[in-house]
């Protein structure tokens, strides 16, 4: 063994060791916060949270009573959490229907183009989420552009659950583009070119060559998509603002700082932590092992 | 090369034209709704749906609610460019070095350091969000609602582009450039310094601007852990007023924020073509947006 | 072992367990500098119950004649809820600068404060948090000798039930609670047997709203149904309540929101339950060359309906208290506050505005009477009060299940 070996060895801790302190301090304590929180006390006028550090003293309540109300008669929470999983997944798959084609065209067809198309796909990525809303929100407006191009007089903007889905599609299809178009750009043009000298027709290439190869990517581009989706409030909020469009996004910031029921949102917090788990593992996996393959 | 000569009509290996449409078709569809919001920033009337003439009112013109004279406009302009440069300042080199050191560093505790890493990335915005803000208000640390928390959670949820993007280059890179400078009598660090660090240049650019440009559209951390209204960015600000009462000056503020980051990403790719010349890696654009 | 949140190992255990180390696990244990509170600390105000809040020694106003702190001034306060031009001519008055944080709800406004983390100096709530905020201290009392436009509110307020002598409050607005609505869209709400029913008419789907207030909308669907005492605590009543908000939420959607001022004028709704304030304020956001007559406000004529006040309150954490006595001051002096209402639309009860001929004067327009709030009603009508623990977190639980949209 040299010294330089030694050293080598020093440095992997070394560096890696600030950026592994702030993630367990700022990531992975903070989740033990939330379990103090939810399981914790009220203050006894304000009704906030007082968490409680110690397990043994752990109070179920503000648990309970988030998980007794999502079935059964007082289930008032089961539509809101109903509603997030149709409003995800349609709008996922929404998105997977105009963004595979696209970026199908650029990564592989485009040719000269596909820089420029590249760039103006990009664009949306930086246009602030928020900006992009209001936008919407100017042109579905009682006497925005889309009501005075389209014939008849819709609110688009009270409670409508299409309009929610359009505004997820239209904000996330930038995130599932771009991961799209990076693995297929990646993939090996000579696979299909061999299936194809093999005698097999265009789209048999497509369904038998193409698309298997395409399977990760594309689930491991919907994660992307749909895991930001779970969580998000603020496109019910500025496109309908009525609570018939709520997802449990909204139902986190309506009682996060609500008297007694901020636990509450801590429970919600701890509930799509866990649905979201099994996928967010499935695509550490996954990329783990392309880090691992490279 | 022979194929791609031959117009695209009689290209047996290709049938695009639905493909052009629909890219067509979303490129307007994404587009052209930013760009009616940009042009009524220029109304002349205080509606943001009735085009009553071109006029720069809403930047400067008007004496309480244009940007240049809304105090509460350009603080919100002035805290959105603070929080990105501290956050790109913070997170570029503590993702760089953990980057660097989790390839050189295997057993269970880098691994595992991995996962969480990765784990940042996917985790719906929210859930860090709220717990950071359980964190704030129930945890006595010298963390305060406001920019210091704000940035905290910045921080952590940005942090695993910049390592993502290194590692990928890293593995691209090997070691044989590192054994060829030590063999040459360059300590390990040394060898970090003046040998992988310029050849990462290009990620780690591409990685400042992938950070700064989501730091300043950032809006659920930003939000709940905003402490006064100096600390609302302009994310917040559009939130807020798009839910009461908004004027064209709001479509000017977030034309203003549009121009900041397509100016820091057409920036950043010059820097990071000229970077990428001298180091002999001439990434194309695609590279640049982070598709690792 | 009796409190478990103090158990000082288990603390020092889970600081270790998050790495912080021992001085950070230290200062963990002072985190609550607040005095200990239980539910039978709580006072609740009534008209029938004036109450006189007790001074501590710890929390004394500030002494008279004070030169005034250089800023910024911290004001937390509703959106759109006080005129920028009044605002900046006190800047201009003191040479300081004056910030203007915004909050939803009062709910989540009273959390954000008692975080402690940011030092505002003037916080505009309804009177009906001031038990709460009186009893942990987190207001402060006023030195009346800095606030001598006290003179120019009506007398109710100079010593109101909800604070005799006025240790801790000043109003800043009146207001009443009723429906607006536009007359090209709706036909006349106030000739309706019950006016309320129509935010359940299925004919304007798509185009009502309520209030983003708990209290405010649930008392609202109370009244409708025949309950007048707005802060009840019988189930029978609740569940009343409760039907009719899944009965409205079926019938109309209605968005729930604070922006009506704007949505209606802007023609986003047809009907909406409305702060008489709003309506007022919503002919500043008619669209260009669209008439101010189309706006219309019912309240019910015998004043038998939701009426309330806003208050400036100075908070304890803030950083200049003087500058907050001199704002509140600047406030509530006359040409100010009429200033203000100009702008806002909520009318201040200042003695100089003749409520009878708000009309004539110019302050509202013609078809707008009816949001001109009076005097009287402030002794006869129903008022939104403070609620005990228990059933202030009842009629949370109504609302949370509302919005939840289940």
């Amino acid at each position: 063994m040299s010294t330089e070996d030694r050293g080598n060895r020093f440095l992997g801790p070394v560096l890696a060791l600030p950026g592994i302190v702030w993630l367990l301090v700022f990531f992975l304590a903070p989740l033990y916060v939330v379990l103090a929180v939810v399981f914790g006390g009220l203050d006894p006028i304000f009704r906030t949270a007082v968490p409680i550090w110690n397990p043994a003293y752990w109070d179920t309540t503000q648990m309970r009573y988030v998980l007794e109300h999502i079935v059964g008669p007082t289930g008032f929470f089961g539509p809101a959490l109903l509603r997030t999983a149709v409003y995800v997944v349609t709008a996922s798959l929404l998105c997977l229907v105009i963004a595979f084609p696209i970026a199908y065209y650029v990564a592989r067809l485009a040719g000269r183009w596909r820089g420029l198309l590249l760039a103006l796909l990009i664009a949306p990525f930086w246009i602030s989420y928020m900006m992009r809303m209001l936008a919407w929100v100017n042109l579905l407006a009682n006497d925005g552009l889309v009501n005075r191009i389209l014939p008849g007089q819709v609110d688009w903007l009270s409670g409508r659950s299409e309009v929610v889905v359009l505004g997820l599609v239209y904000g996330y299809v930038p995130y599932m583009i771009i991961p799209l178009y990076a693995g297929l750009d990646r993939l090996p043009q000579s696979l299909v070119e061999a299936a194809r000298d093999l005698g097999a027709s265009r789209t048999s290439a497509f369904f038998r060559v193409t698309m298997p190869m395409c399977r990760p990517i594309v689930v491991a581009s919907v994660l992307l998509t749909c895991l930001p989706m779970l969580g998000d409030y603020y496109t019910s909020d500025l496109l309908s603002g009525s609570p018939q469009t709520s997802m449990v996004g909204n139902l986190i910031n309506e009682t996060v700082l609500t008297p007694g029921q901020t636990g509450q949102a801590g429970a919600f917090v701890l509930l799509v932590l866990l649905v979201s788990l099994l996928p967010m593992i499935y695509y550490v996996r996954s990329v783990s092992r392309d880090e691992a393959g490279l | 090369m022979s194929g791609r000569r031959t117009g695209w009509w009689r290209d047996p290996w290709r049938k695009p034209r639905i493909l052009v449409a629909i890219t067509v078709g979303y490129l307007l569809w994404s587009l052209l709704p930013v760009l009616v919001a940009v042009l009524f920033s220029f109304n002349d009337g205080k509606s943001r749906t009735v085009w009553q003439g071109f006029s720069m009112r809403w930047y400067w013109g008007d004496p309480y609610r244009s940007v240049w004279y809304d105090d509460s406009l350009h603080a919100a302009l002035v805290q959105t460019l603070r929080l990105g440069i501290i956050t790109t300042l913070i997170t570029v080199p503590l993702g760089v070095a953990l980057a660097i050191g989790l390839d050189r560093w295997h057993g269970r505790l880098p691994s595992g350091a991995n996962a969480a890493l990765l784990l940042s990335f996917v985790i719906p915005e929210i859930l860090l969000a709220v717990a950071l803000l359980f964190v704030v208000t129930n945890v006595a640390l010298p963390i305060a609602l406001g920019t210091s928390a704000q940035v905290v959670g910045l921080v952590t949820y940005q942090i695993a582009y910049p390592a993502v993007l290194v590692r990928a280059r890293l593995a691209t890179i090997g070691t044989q450039y590192e054994e060829a400078a030590m063999d040459l009598g360059a300590s390990p660090m040394q060898a970090q310094r003046r040998v992988i660090l310029p050849m990462l240049m290009p990620a780690i650019v591409a990685s400042a601007v992938l950070v700064f440009a989501d730091v300043i559209d950032d809006f659920v951390i930003v939000r709940y852990l905003s402490g006064d209204s100096s600390t609302e960015p302009t994310s917040v600000k559009i939130y807020n007023t798009a839910r009461a009462a908004p004027t064209p000056a709001l479509n000017a503020l977030a034309t203003l924020m549009l121009v900041t980051a397509m100016l820091a990403v057409v920036l950043g790719f010059a820097i990071y073509r000229w970077i990428g010349r001298r180091s002999g890696h001439d990434g194309g654009i695609g590279s640049f947006t982070g598709e690792a | 072992m009796a409190d478990p949140r103090l158990d000082r190992r288990s603390v020092l255990r889970t600081a270790a367990l998050l790495g912080l180390g021992i001085p950070a696990a230290a200062s963990l244990l002072q985190a609550c500098g607040r005095p200990e509170l239980t539910a039978s600390d709580l006072r609740i105000a009534s008209p029938d119950d004036p109450v006189r809040w007790t001074i501590q020694d710890d929390n004394q106003p500030i002494a008279d004649g004070l030169s005034p702190e250089s800023g910024p001034l911290i004001l937390y306060n509703y959106a759109d809820y006080v005129a920028p031009g009044v605002v900046k001519a006190f800047e201009k008055q003191y040479g300081v600068e004056v910030k203007i944080s915004t909050f939803n709800d009062t709910d989540e406004a009273v959390q954000k404060i008692r975080t402690g983390s940011v030092p505002y100096d003037i916080y505009f709530p309804s009177y009906d948090q001031i038990s709460r905020l009186v009893a942990a201290e987190l207001v402060q009392p006023l030195n009346h000798t800095y606030l001598s436009n006290i003179e120019n509110v009506w007398p109710t307020f100079q010593n109101p039930w909800y604070d005799q002598g006025w240790q801790f409050t000043v109003p800043y607005t009146v207001y009443s609670t009723g429906i607006g609505w536009r007359d090209d869209q709706v036909g006349d709400v106030a000739t309706l047997d019950n006016p309320y029913d129509v935010l359940w008419d299925e004919q304007y789907a798509g185009s009502t709203a309520i209030i983003d207030d708990w209290h405010t909308a649930m008392a609202m669907v109370g009244l409708r149904a025949g309950i007048t005492d707005v802060n009840t605590d019988s189930a029978r009543d609740l569940r009343t309540i409760s039907d009719g908000l899944s009965a409205i939420s079926d019938a109309t959607q209605p968005k729930v929101t604070v922006s009506m001022y704007s949505d209606l004028p802007g023609g986003q709704l047809g009907v909406s339950q409305m702060w008489s304030g709003d309506i007022v304020n919503a002919q500043y956001y008619l669209p260009k060359g669209q008439s101010v007559d189309v706006l219309r406000y019912w309240f019910p004529e015998d004043g038998k309906g939701l009426v309330d006040n806003d208050l400036m309150v100075v908070l304890k954490d803030g950083r200049c208290p003087v500058l907050a006595h001199l704002f509140i001051q600047h406030m509530l002096d006359e040409k100010n506050a009429l200033r203000n209402f100009g702008f806002i639309g909520y009318q201040p009860p200042q003695r100089v505005l003749d409520t009878d001929r708000l009309v004539a004067d110019g302050y509202l327009p013609e078809n707008l009477a009816t949001a001109a709030v009076k005097q009287e009603w402030f002794d006869s009508s129903y008022r939104l009060l403070e609620l005990d623990v228990a059933n202030d977190q009842a009629w949370h639980q109504v609302w949370q299940q509302f919005k939840a949209g289940g």
